[in-house]
């Protein structure tokens, strides 16, 4: 159009066009909404393969397991002495003795086992730092199937003759669990069908035997309150029993029951009581300090069917080293609770380290044996000190120190304890560090030699305390325990129970810090922080046996025959609370690999 | 003085502006949370966070956050984008008001593929995602806590191609302590 044309067409119609600049500005305002809002989703795209689970994409896993599960009742777990083929508990029977009747490989054989096969549980994710990472498990085996558990919310079901994977269940543990001390698993249980598994994140799992999917799930402890879950869950009758952690958060400890069937919550039992309960005039008056008193739960208990006991050991009270804000000897903490598996009720107690300075939390496991008419229990202390009591009553029958200590005197045959020294603001050298003299590793109980094998951590601390202020989720020690890393060293020993006496010692360079197995071929198997496997002689300790397995053994091996054929389990995979136990080994390479060796 | 078509067409600009993902965030309950730390990050992270200056993709973060809608079917629902030759993922983070199912809805905007790599109950969920596609996972995180997801193609990863899915609230109920209720970090 000419211009004269437009103002012709303007002086006609009346209408006239915005103004250049009212134009420009709405221009620039549509470009910059343009630019500055979200662009629209691009729902034309073609459409992506489906999702699918990252273990579909497995083809070398099974994908099931044969059912071997739904015959396995707590009954039977009571008679698993009858079938020490397989591995059916944590602890390889309810008594805790973690002794094997097979015979197969025995003392003059061992030099010629070998690895039969070998699992490597796999990478390790983004949940926590490469520190705190542990292969920990004890592994379970019915009739032919292994039933691994890992860190990271893995759990496994292998053959247990060849390694080959059945299927795999992984929960999804958050980033941010407040894990004290490692990411770390140690085993499940099995049994009415059904794999149960405790998460980081204290969720307890009822996975299907069979398949690996998840048949119920419930929550047993509170993630925000700084509590979280590294046990491995016990089958009693029909009831499944696990146990807290978080004493080092300023928790208060329980146990809790669920029904194995449906997963309802049938009871919890705190270990630390409320004002005016049982045990509660061993806390200060007017004081939240019971609220924070720990006393958790963290290792697996041992039962007795006839007493219809079981005896669960307490953590350290909160928090670990100041104990001036909860004067009293802190029930029930540090001790071992004998408890009726139906309701919870705390049958009665044994207390080894009332009013814990030092971190000895009491959680070892209790042997339960019988011996020369009596039923006893043995407990190696983390405070130095084999305690052996009658698990009827919880009557003392001795009590001996095992290594170095220098905490404590305590009266042989009273028990009767008599501090000698505590942490002070400037650092106190102590015997044993807050590791103990034995850390969590469990002790075995050989039926063939009617001795007692521990693991030992020689290791000395320079204790401190300092005042804190409670925060919920935060960690709450109080002050802090600085191992003295050049007096500390590693034994296994051989103690004669009815005296307490030392039969034999085996001796290492660093603690030893992995469950030993006794079996009735006369062997003792330990595991080394440096990556050793080795077979001891039961009778005199002598080293039959060595095999290296590329990363330090913290976890509880097993040993169970398959078509014939004995194997010895061993998880290897070096971590944890290196700090505490072992900081000379701080720097030394993870590991996530089960072994597992058989003669030729 | 501007006639109404031009008033209308402020009008209508205003209301998209106050849509906006810009002017939503000059709301009162955002402005408060400003502390000199975060205004130092946003300010500065640009400088360092453009690809090959300090960092050969994206600060990871840099994707932002967005809360998943939680839909009748009680299903948590987002949308995540994989913009052009960044390495992130858009939002970042996702977050779900309580622990549940989640549905992502992922778009790669991108040249190259990637896969999304979900943690989930039972198992990690795997969504292939060649250029120019769209998928969805579902996954079930019903725990509170952080997640992390990413893409395990190379690097990408380590690159900047990691996200959290955060789920928030409480344990149930019935396994909290027996306690008085304790004072938590942020009271202080």
């Amino acid at each position: 159009m000419t211009i004269e044309q437009r103002a012709r067409r303007r002086a006609r119609t009346g209408k006239t066009r915005a103004p250049v600049s009212t134009r420009l500005s709405a221009t620039a305002v549509a470009l910059l909404l343009a630019l500055a809002c979200s662009k629209p989703f691009p729902t034309h795209y073609p459409v992506s393969p489906p999702a699918v689970s990252f273990k579909a994409l497995d083809a070398s896993m099974a994908g099931s397991a044969p059912d071997v599960a739904s015959r396995v009742t707590s009954q039977r777990i009571a008679g698993a002495r009858e079938e020490p083929h397989n591995w059916l508990t944590y602890y390889g029977a309810y008594d805790g003795q973690r002794y094997s009747a097979l015979d197969q490989i025995n003392a003059g054989n061992v030099a010629g086992l070998r690895p039969a096969w070998s699992f490597q549980a796999g990478v390790i994710g983004v949940i926590a730092a490469p520190a705190t990472y542990a292969f920990e498990a004890a592994p379970l085996v019915v009739d032919g199937v292994m039933f691994l558990s890992g860190y990271d919310g893995y759990v496994w079901a292998l053959d247990a003759a060849t390694g080959r994977m059945l299927w795999q269940y992984r929960h999804a543990v958050p980033l941010d669990v407040p894990l004290c001390c490692g990411n770390v698993n140690r085993g499940v249980a099995v049994g009415l069908g059904k794999v149960f598994y405790a998460s980081p994140n204290a969720q307890l799992v009822a996975l299907d035997a069979i398949t690996g999917r998840v048949m119920w799930q419930k929550t047993f402890a509170d993630v925000r309150a700084g509590e979280s879950a590294t046990v491995a869950p016990l089958l009693v009758k029909n009831l499944v029993i696990v146990g807290s952690s978080g004493a080092e958060y300023g928790v208060r400890g329980h146990l809790d029951a669920f029904d194995a069937g449906t997963g309802r919550h049938v009871w919890r039992r705190y270990t630390v009581p409320r004002p005016g309960e049982p045990g509660s005039e061993t806390w200060p008056a007017n004081s939240l300090a019971w609220a924070t008193g720990g006393g958790t739960t963290w290792i697996t208990g041992s039962y007795d069917p006839e007493l219809d006991l079981l005896y669960w050991g307490t953590g350290n009270p909160g928090p670990d080293f100041d104990g001036a804000v909860r004067p009293g000897n802190n029930l029930y903490t540090n001790s071992v609770i004998a408890v009726d598996p139906d309701d919870g009720t705390i049958r009665w107690h044994y207390q080894w380290t009332p009013h814990d300075l030092w971190d000895y939390d009491g959680v070892n496991e209790n042997i339960l044996f019988d011996l020369d008419g009596r039923k006893l229990l043995a407990h190696f202390d983390k405070n130095g000190h084999l305690f052996v009591l009658d698990r009827t009553n919880g009557r003392l029958v001795r009590v001996t120190p095992f290594g170095r200590v220098t905490w404590a005197d305590v009266t042989e045959s009273t028990g009767a304890i008599t501090v000698k020294l505590r942490p002070t603001p400037a650092g106190q050298r102590i015997c044993p560090g807050p590791a103990g003299l034995k850390e969590w590793p469990h002790a075995a109980f050989s039926r063939a030699t009617e001795l007692l094998y521990v693991p030992v951590v020689e290791q000395c601390a320079t204790f401190k305390v300092m005042r804190q202020e409670f925060s919920e989720g935060m960690a709450y020690w109080g002050g802090e325990a600085s191992p003295i890393r050049t007096e500390q060293w590693g034994e296994v020993k051989a103690i004669d129970p009815r005296t307490g006496q030392q039969r034999w010692s085996w001796r290492f360079a660093h603690p030893i810090v992995a469950s030993v197995l006794a079996t009735a071929g006369d062997l003792v198997f330990a595991g080394t922080p440096t990556g050793e496997v080795v077979a001891l002689h039961a009778r005199t300790g002598a080293e039959l046996w060595r095999y290296q397995t590329g990363s330090g053994i913290h976890s509880s091996p097993v040993t169970y025959r398959v078509n014939g054929k004995q194997y010895v389990a061993v998880p290897s995979g070096w971590g944890g609370w290196m700090k505490g136990f072992a900081p000379e080994m701080y720097g030394a390479n993870r590991g996530n690999t089960l072994f597992v060796f058989a003669l030729p | 003085m501007p006639g109404p078509p031009a008033l209308a067409a402020c009008a209508i600009v205003a209301l998209a502006l106050a849509g906006c993902d810009y002017v939503r965030l000059l709301r009162p309950s955002v402005l408060k949370q400003l502390n000199p730390d975060v205004v130092r990050l946003v300010n500065e992270l640009p400088a360092v966070d453009d690809a090959n200056e300090a960092l050969v993709a994206r600060l990871f973060a840099h994707g932002g956050l967005s809360w998943a809608d939680r839909g009748r079917d009680g299903v948590y629902r987002d949308q995540v984008r994989i913009p052009r030759n960044q390495y992130i993922w858009k939002p970042a983070i996702v977050v779900m008001g309580a622990g549940g199912e989640l549905e992502i809805d992922v778009a790669n905007d991108d040249e190259v593929f990637h896969i999304a790599l979900v943690p989930s109950n039972g198992g990690r969920q795997v969504l292939e995602l060649p250029v120019r596609t769209r998928g969805k996972v579902r996954v079930r995180l019903d725990q509170p806590g952080l997640y992390w997801f990413g893409c395990p193609v190379a690097n990408h990863a380590g690159r900047g191609m990691l996200g959290i899915v955060m789920v928030k609230g409480e344990v149930d109920p019935a396994a909290r302590l027996d306690r008085p209720k304790m004072p938590r970090p942020e009271d202080r």
